[in-house]
């Protein structure tokens, strides 16, 4: 070790940071040079790039926190954050972008006070997902039944659907709250990424990223500003600018899939408080159980017990959720308040064109179709025309559906999928399904949080959960580095969220990418493709009789 | 009272023989030695003193740190332990503060801001995070080592929180040269430096000279033991892949027990009581911690008999 040459330069830079310096020279993002010697002014400690939900609960988590609320921060947003703030829609009308959220993230929201902030009443908690397979006649409930049995105990919450709008809105009424709305930089453009220089005479900034806004709309060079930050967050989404200028490569492939989302509108339940409740009323199930725990031997032979396995108590709504194999994957039916759900059908991109062009009836026969039939049934239904009315005003769907439906068998869940009524107009939407994931969170001076650093399949809707896991993560090590004295910066103090994160991620997107492989395998009708749907179904079913796999999968994801 | 460690010496080496500081290749030497803190003689009498007897300062100390100051802030340099050790000593200073009296004040907000001494600063790990945190007023930093200085006020220039005016002063000089700002500070820091000086109890008494009334000497050092040999030297100091910090880095001699200490102290405290006045530091608390491959340093109970520790004392008056 004392063989390491000394340098007798009063000027040292470690050997760390030195291959750093030197890679970031060439590190930067759509300038060729920036020369800056920022005033204090223009110095930050955290400049997050990206105002989706993401960089809004870590900037409203820094200020809530004593420890970190002194620090100078900036968020830097290209879309207009006051729209955002002034989203509204009526009662009876729900955005088609809308996200299940953990009760770990819920958890986390509530912490930093931005849960009650949060339009309530468009949330909806679930309790329940059912599951079920078209290739087969297996299914799988997940549920906190064998919790709430064996404590007596209310059923726990599996997620919460919340409006990505809802949320980002109540994010930044906790952000004016907290008194730090002049942190939000919103209308203004990343236009370059560099580093600061060395100031003889001054600091030197050579490790500090620059970074070069303009705000939207003005031309040439007026409303320009350079800001150096001690750390840089890429919040940025899948292209992050912030993750090309850390020079961090991303792994990963496209599915070649799109995901149709929707609103709709679904048959109301005898209990309109409770979507898709229609098979076991709460009265009946609870005097079945206070029979089937007294001791009474009398009750012990009743004939009708109900079977505890597939029925919960007090179920406030359930999400549904089906393989179709054949079909390019999965259709899921999420509840939302009032009788409405969202959809979100992952499919290859010739169906999701297909499913565009449809009008509104021959979209939720579709979709009708797509919860009951047999696939080839479903196959039969993208071959019919979109534009022939038949009489009565009815479309080729509608009316092969309801013949279909008198002759089907496929097998449904313990709980039956709701019935779509309407679709809301204009929430049809589709978006490319991709796995991404960035072979490094951190850099000096830079975090990546939420799609910047990863995106999944959202066959589990874990995707928005992963990146509030980020943003939680973030602030508890920005956190436990201003309260040590650390530089936030500094590739030691971001250590410990890389380990954590990047272990996370990479848990849950390969689990789900696993999980989409299993399903798109057999999509042919022959031997082989029906061989392997029964294995597949036979996986299910021991998923659900195995006692405790059902709840160590949820307690992954929760 | 001197304490000797329960091993019988294997070897006695005799004073012409060299020591594996200076490069030769002795053998493990496990010899009585008397109780550090009150010899007024160095530990290893053959070792020279160019500076003079009434320093503090080993020339010996100062080549070998000199020639360290180059990779200090390097993260997976030979400082690395260091470095990984800097948020357990916030953690050692916050329990000492809790306490104490100025435990009722809670919060970021409070008013009292503590200025910070430094002694044997290094590159500035400590002094530097010091002077981040909010409840500083100021650092002032120390050490004899000139090349070291020079690293941390060049690790300085690159924050300009730490380039604020009056927050962070490194000063290339010796605790007995610093005969201004005595009773002004808050913290008197020693971290790692007691087991490098040759006359610690002469040091001691000139680091708490800069205490103010109600100050607290927080430091860590390691305990002389059969054990931290065989962890500081033997693997520590072992070549690569193995050691993880210089060879020659301690000298097992030179370190010092926590009953040593809290001896030392009990022993002021008598002489003041002798004359009549009222005791003037208040009890040593310690805290042992160890160094685990793959996790780092963590606080680990009675560990201080052995190994690396925390202590910290309060000036009462």
């Amino acid at each position: 070790m004392l063989s390491r040459s000394a340098s007798k330069s009063s000027r040292y830079i470690c050997k760390a940071c030195r291959s750093t310096i030197n890679a970031s020279r060439k590190r930067k993002f759509g300038t060729n040079s920036i020369t800056l010697n920022p005033t204090s002014d223009d110095i930050y400690d955290v400049v997050t790039v990206g105002g989706g939900p993401v960089g809004l609960a870590l900037l409203a988590a820094l200020k809530t926190s004593p420890s970190t609320s002194h620090l100078k921060c900036l968020l830097v947003e290209s879309q207009s954050l006051a729209k955002q703030k002034s989203w509204s829609l009526p009662p009876d009308a729900y955005s088609n972008r809308a996200s299940s959220i953990t009760p770990t993230n819920q958890s986390f929201l509530e912490a930093i006070e931005a849960w009650r902030h949060l339009d309530l009443t468009r949330v909806q908690p679930y309790d329940e997902m059912q599951v079920w397979d078209a290739g087969n006649a297996a299914s799988i409930q997940f549920d906190w039944s064998a919790e709430a049995i064996k404590y007596n105990a209310p059923l726990r919450t599996v997620a919460t659907m919340v409006e990505n709008s809802n949320l980002s809105r109540g994010l930044l009424r906790r952000i004016e709250d907290v008194g730090a709305e002049e942190s939000l930089m919103s209308g203004w453009n990343v236009k370059g990424i560099g580093n600061g220089i060395d100031d003889p005479e001054g600091c030197n900034l050579s490790t500090w990223p620059v970074l070069e806004l303009q705000q939207i709309g003005s031309e040439g060079s007026q409303n320009t500003k350079q800001i150096a930050t001690r750390l840089l967050i890429g919040a940025d989404g899948i292209n992050s600018p912030v993750r090309t200028f850390a020079g961090i490569n991303t792994n990963g492939w496209d599915y070649g899939r799109h995901g149709v989302v929707a609103t709709l509108q679904v048959e109301s339940s005898s209990d309109p408080a409770s979507p898709f409740q229609n098979s076991v009323s709460n009265d009946d199930f609870d005097s079945a159980l206070e029979d089937f725990l007294s001791d009474d031997p009398k009750s012990s032979s009743s004939s009708s017990q109900p079977n505890f396995e597939n029925i919960t108590p007090s179920n406030r709504a359930t999400a549904f959720q089906r393989f179709l194999p054949a079909l390019g994957g999965p259709i899921a039916i999420l509840p939302l308040p009032n009788n409405h759900a969202s959809l979100v059908w992952s499919t290859t991109p010739q169906i999701a064109s297909y499913l565009k062009s449809l009008s509104p009836s021959a979209f939720t026969a579709t979709v009708n179709a797509a919860l009951r039939l047999e696939q080839v049934d479903i196959q039969y239904l993208f071959s019919l025309p979109t534009t022939i009315s038949e009489p009565n005003n009815t479309t080729p769907h509608e009316s092969e559906l309801t013949w279909r439906l008198q002759h089907t068998k496929s097998t449904l869940p313990s709980r039956s999928p709701p019935w779509i009524t309407a679709l809301q107009p204009n929430t049809i939407a589709s978006f490319p399904l991709r796995l991404r994931n960035a072979t490094s969170y951190i850099a000096p001076r830079i975090a990546l949080a939420g799609d910047a650093a990863h995106t999944i399949h959202p066959l589990a809707g874990q995707g928005l959960n992963l990146g509030l896991g980020d943003a939680e993560c973030l602030s508890r090590t920005i956190r436990y580095a201003v309260e040590h004295g650390m530089d936030i910066g500094d590739l030691m103090a971001l250590q410990g969220y890389s380990g954590e994160r990047y272990a996370a991620a990479v848990r849950v997107s390969t689990g789900v990418d696993l999980l989409n492989k299993v399903y798109q395998i057999s999509s042919g009708d022959g031997l082989v493709g029906s061989l392997l749907g029964a294995a597949r179904g036979l996986g299910m079913r021991a998923v659900g009789m195995v006692p405790g796999v059902r709840e160590a999968i949820m307690r992954t994801v929760d | 009272m001197s304490r000797v460690p329960r091993i019988a010496p294997r070897l006695l080496r005799q004073p012409w023989q060299t020591t594996q500081r200076e490069g030769a290749t002795a053998v493990a030497v496990l010899r009585p030695t008397t109780v550090r803190l009150y010899s007024t003689t160095p530990a290893r009498a053959h070792a020279a003193q160019p500076s003079g007897t009434g320093s503090s300062v080993s020339a010996s100390e100062v080549t070998h740190f000199t020639n360290l100051a180059s990779s200090w802030w390097d993260p997976h340099g030979p400082s690395r332990l260091l470095h990984l050790m800097n948020p357990l000593r916030h953690d050692f200073i916050k329990s000492c503060l809790s306490t104490s009296a100025d435990s009722a004040a809670v919060g970021p907000e409070r008013a009292k801001k503590y200025a910070y001494l430094d002694i044997g600063c290094g590159g500035g790990i400590f002094a530097s995070s010091a002077a981040r945190l909010p409840s500083t007023s100021s650092v002032t930093a120390i050490d004899p080592t000139a090349e070291v200085i020079k690293v941390a006020k060049e690790h300085q220039r690159a924050d300009p929180l730490l380039s604020l005016p009056g927050r962070l002063n490194y000063v290339n000089c010796a605790i007995e040269d610093l005969e201004s700002h005595l009773k002004t500070f808050d913290f008197v820091t020693l971290f790692e430096v007691i087991e490098h000086i040759d006359r610690p109890s002469t040091f001691l008494r000139q680091a708490l000279n800069h205490l103010k009334p109600g100050g607290w000497l927080i430091g860590s050092t390691i305990a002389r033991h059969p054990l931290s040999y065989f962890t500081t030297k033997v693997i520590a100091e072992a070549p690569w892949p193995i050691g993880v910090v210089p060879r020659g880095t301690h000298d097992w001699d030179k370190y010092i027990n926590p009953s040593e200490l809290r001896d030392w102290f009990a022993k002021e405290n008598r002489e003041a009581s002798e004359r009549g006045e009222e005791d003037i530091y208040g009890a040593v608390k310690v805290e042992g911690c160890v160094c685990l491959p793959l996790v780092g340093w963590k606080f680990v109970g009675r560990s201080e008999e052995f190994g690396n520790y925390f202590f910290g004392v309060q000036k009462l008056r």
